[in-house]
C-alpha cells in the first residue's frame, strides 16, 4: 500500500476502533479544514485503463509526484495535490484512433476540485476557476 | 462534357483547400460566442435574493453535437453490458440476497431524486443569466431525464431477472406508509424544488450532488461489487460522469454571487441549511443501506463518510472558499456525530416497523455483530443486546406473534418523527445527534429532533406540515393500513416486506401482523409544548 499521505487509506482512513473515534471526535476536526487536493474518479473502460497505464503511471508518471491511484473495482480512484491533466491528442496516439476531450468525459465519473477543459486538454485543478483564475476560451 | 468558369474555379480552389469534414467542437463553442445573447434582462418565474453574474463561464464548453455523442457512446456501453454480457453471465442472480433488497432502496429513491432534479435544473436555467451558465444547466435538465431512465431501468432489470421481484416493481404504490419515502421526498423533492432559486442549487448541485452523490453514487459500487452485484456499478458508474458536470454547474452558481452583497448576508445560512437538510437523511439512509444492507463490509460507513464528505467535500470544495467568505457549516459537529451512530439509530427503527417497508431487512449476525463492535466500540451494549433479545423472541417467525415495534411499546420507548427532516427518531435511545423538541403551533403539535431542523421550522413552519404516519393513521390496525396502501405482493396477502431474507423462513401475511393487533398511536398527543 502507498504510504503517501494522499492514499485511499492515509492518516485517520488507517485506524480503526477507538484509535479512529478518538482522531474523528477531536476538537480539531469538528471544522473544515482547507485542502490544496483533487480527487478525480475514472470508471474503467478500454481508453481508461489505457490512460492509467501508459498515461498517467507510464509517460507521466513525474508530471506530479504526489499523484495517487487506486483500483476501486469498477473505478480508479485518484488523488493528487495541486493539479491532474490529461492530453486527449497524446492520449489518441496511444490509443491510435481519435480521441478527443469529450471521448475521455465518457468515463470521467466523479471530480472533487475545478475541473474543466480546454482545448484537447482536461485540466483538474485545486485552483478557483472563475474567482481567482480566469476560465479561457480555445483562441484561434 | 465542358464545365463553366465558375464550376472550373470552385473545382480548382478545392483542389488547394480541401473543404473541411469536420469542425472542432471547441472551435463551434468559441464562435457561438459571438452569439452574445444577452439575458440580463430576462424576467425570470424562479426569482432570487442573490444576483446571479451575467459573465459565468459553463467548465466543459458542451456544443450539442458532442453532448449527444458523449451520452450516446455512454448509453451504448451501459445497455450493451446489460443486454449482452450481464444477461448472459446471470448477473442479476449472483447479487447477495441482502443487497438485492439495499438495491430496492437505492435505485427507487434516486429515481425520485433525478425527477425533481430535471425540475430543479429547468428552474435554474430560467432564473440564470450568464448563456454559458444556462448552457450548462439546460445539459444537467437533460442528463437528469436520462437519469430518471437510468434508475427506473435498474429496478426493472432487477425485477426481470433477478430474485424476489416485490418492491423492485412498483415500489411507489408504498409510498405513504412508512416513514423512510417521506424523508426521501424532503430531501430530494422539497430541497431541490422549493424556495429561493440559488438556495435550491446549493442543495441539489453543491450538496446533493458534490458531495453526496459520491457516497450514493460512486461508494455504493464498490459495496454493490463486493457483494456479488455487477448491474449497479455498470448504471451508477455512468450516472456519475454527468454529475461532474452537476458539480461544476453548483460551483459556478457560487462563482456566480460570489461579488453580490446578498451573498456575505445569506450564503453561510443557506449553505448550513442546504448541509443539514441533506446530511440529516443521506447520512443514515445510507450508512444502513451499506453496512446493514449487505454481507461483505468494504469499510465503516464512517469513514466512507469521512472521506467523501469531510475531508475531501469539506476540504477541497468548501475550506478552498473560505477566502470568498464561506464557513465551514456551522452544523458539522452534530453531523459528524451522526455519520458515526445515525444510521445505526435508523436501523434500529427501521426493523422495529418493517411491515410499513417495501424490501427485506436481515438483523445482524453474530459476525456481523463482532464487526460492528470493532468499528462502533460500544454498538453492542446500545444496539447489539437489543437484537439479541428480539431474536431470542422469534422476530422473524411468523408464528412467534412478536415484532419489535411492541419492544419499543413495552419499554417505553416512543418513537417520534422530526417534523422538518420526517426522519423517525427514539430520543431514549439514540446515540446519534438527536434530541426530543416539541412545539405547538397552528393548533397541532409538531416534534423535532435537532437545533438546525428546529430553527429552519421556527423561521417557515408553513412549509413544513407534512403529515407523519402516526398522525395520518391513528387509532388504525397495522394490517388494515397496509393493506389499503398496497403493501402486499401479487397473491394479495404476504407482505413485500419482511424480516429476513432466508430462502427457508416463512414470509408474513396480513393475518399474521392482524393477530398482533398493533394500533396506530400519535406520541405526541401525550405530551406538551416545550417538553424535551
Amino acid at each position: 500500500m502507498s504510504k503517501s499521505s494522499n492514499s485511499y487509506g492515509a492518516g485517520i482512513m488507517g485506524k480503526t476502533g477507538k484509535a479512529f473515534h478518538d482522531e474523528y471526535f477531536a476538537e480539531e476536526n469538528q471544522v473544515v479544514h482547507e485542502s490544496n487536493e483533487v480527487v478525480l474518479v475514472l470508471k474503467k473502460s478500454d481508453e481508461i485503463n489505457v490512460i492509467v497505464d501508459e498515461y498517467l503511471l507510464g509517460d507521466h508518471a513525474d508530471d506530479n509526484k504526489t499523484l495517487v491511484i487506486e483500483d476501486r473495482s469498477g473505478y480508479w480512484w485518484l488523488k493528487a495535490t495541486g493539479k491532474i491533466e490529461v492530453d486527449c491528442a497524446e492520449v489518441a496516439e496511444l490509443l491510435g484512433k481519435n480521441f478527443s476531450v469529450y471521448d475521455f468525459l465518457v468515463d470521467v465519473s466523479s471530480t472533487i476540485g475545478r475541473a474543466y477543459t480546454l482545448g484537447d486538454t482536461f485540466t483538474i485543478t485545486s485552483e478557483l476557476m472563475g474567482l481567482d483564475t480566469k476560465l479561457k476560451d480555445l483562441q484561434s | 462534357m465542358a464545365i463553366s468558369a465558375a464550376t472550373k474555379a470552385a473545382t480548382d480552389a478545392l483542389a488547394v483547400n480541401h473543404a473541411p469534414t469536420s469542425v472542432n467542437a471547441q472551435e463551434v463553442h468559441r464562435w457561438l460566442q459571438s452569439f452574445t445573447w444577452d439575458f440580463e434582462k430576462n424576467r425570470t418565474k424562479y426569482p432570487t435574493k442573490y444576483k446571479m453574474a451575467n459573465d459565468t463561464k459553463e467548465q466543459f464548453k458542451l456544443i450539442a453535437k458532442e453532448y449527444a455523442r458523449m451520452e450516446s457512446v455512454k448509453d451504448e456501453r451501459q445497455f450493451g453490458s446489460l443486454q449482452d454480457v450481464l444477461a448472459r453471465v446471470d448477473a442479476a442472480k449472483r447479487v447477495h440476497p441482502k443487497w438485492n433488497e439495499t438495491m430496492k432502496v437505492v435505485s427507487n429513491f434516486l429515481e425520485v431524486g433525478e425527477y425533481n432534479a430535471i425540475a430543479a435544473t429547468g428552474m435554474l436555467w430560467d432564473s440564470a443569466t450568464a448563456p454559458e451558465q444556462k448552457n450548462g444547466y439546460l445539459a444537467q435538465t437533460l442528463d437528469e431525464i436520462r437519469h430518471t431512465n437510468q434508475c427506473g431501468y435498474v429496478n426493472y432489470y432487477f425485477a426481470k431477472n433477478g430474485q424476489d421481484p416485490a418492491g423492485h416493481n412498483d415500489a411507489r404504490r408504498t409510498r405513504t406508509i412508512g416513514p423512510l419515502w417521506k424523508g426521501m421526498k424532503r430531501v430530494f423533492s422539497d430541497g431541490f424544488i422549493s424556495g429561493d432559486a440559488v438556495e435550491c442549487s446549493i442543495n441539489l448541485q453543491l450538496v446533493g450532488e458534490a458531495c453526496f452523490t459520491n457516497p450514493l453514487i460512486v461508494a455504493v459500487t464498490e459495496w454493490a461489487a463486493a457483494n456479488g452485484d455487477e448491474i449497479t456499478p455498470t448504471v451508477f458508474l455512468s450516472i456519475e460522469t454527468d454529475e461532474l458536470r452537476h458539480m461544476a454547474n453548483g460551483y459556478q452558481t457560487v462563482v456566480s454571487i460570489a461579488n453580490d452583497e446578498a451573498a456575505s448576508k445569506y450564503l453561510n445560512t443557506d449553505l448550513n441549511n442546504a448541509f443539514w437538510t441533506q446530511q440529516k437523511y443521506f447520512t443514515p439512509v445510507l450508512g444502513m443501506a451499506f453496512e446493514y444492507g449487505s454481507h461483505f463490509k468494504v469499510e465503516p460507513w464512517v469513514k466512507t463518510w469521512n472521506r467523501w464528505v469531510y475531508e475531501d467535500w469539506g476540504g477541497i470544495w468548501i475550506g478552498r472558499l473560505g477566502k470568498y467568505g464561506v464557513e465551514s457549516p456551522a452544523s458539522l459537529r452534530d453531523a459528524k456525530k451522526d455519520a458515526y451512530w445515525a444510521h445505526h439509530d435508523l436501523f434500529l427503527l427501521a426493523y422495529a416497523l418493517w411491515p410499513t417497508g417495501f424490501f427485506r431487512l436481515t438483523l445482524p449476525t453474530a459476525e456481523e455483530a463482532e464487526w460492528f463492535e470493532a468499528n462502533y466500540p460500544g454498538w453492542q451494549e446500545n444496539y447489539g443486546k437489543i437484537y439479541d433479545e428480539w431474536r431470542a423472541r422469534g422476530c422473524e417467525d411468523p408464528n412467534s406473534g412478536f415484532i419489535p415495534l411492541m419492544w419499543f411499546i413495552e419499554n417505553n420507548h416512543p418513537i417520534y418523527i422530526d417534523r422538518v427532516s420526517q426522519v423517525p427518531f427514539c430520543p431514549s435511545l439514540c446515540k446519534g445527534a438527536s434530541t426530543l423538541r416539541v412545539h405547538e403551533w397552528n393548533g397541532k403539535m409538531h416534534s423535532f429532533s435537532d437545533d438546525w431542523g428546529e430553527r429552519m421550522w421556527l423561521s417557515e413552519p408553513e412549509r413544513y406540515e407534512c403529515q407523519n404516519m402516526f398522525e395520518q393513521y391513528e387509532g388504525r390496525e397495522l394490517s388494515e393500513v397496509i393493506a389499503e396502501l398496497h403493501g402486499v405482493r401479487s397473491d394479495g396477502k404476504t407482505l413485500i416486506a419482511q424480516p429476513h431474507t432466508s430462502k427457508d423462513g416463512k414470509l408474513w401475511t396480513l393475518d399474521d401482523i392482524k393477530k398482533l393487533n398493533c394500533v396506530f398511536a400519535d406520541p405526541l398527543k401525550s405530551i406538551k409544548a416545550g417538553d424535551r
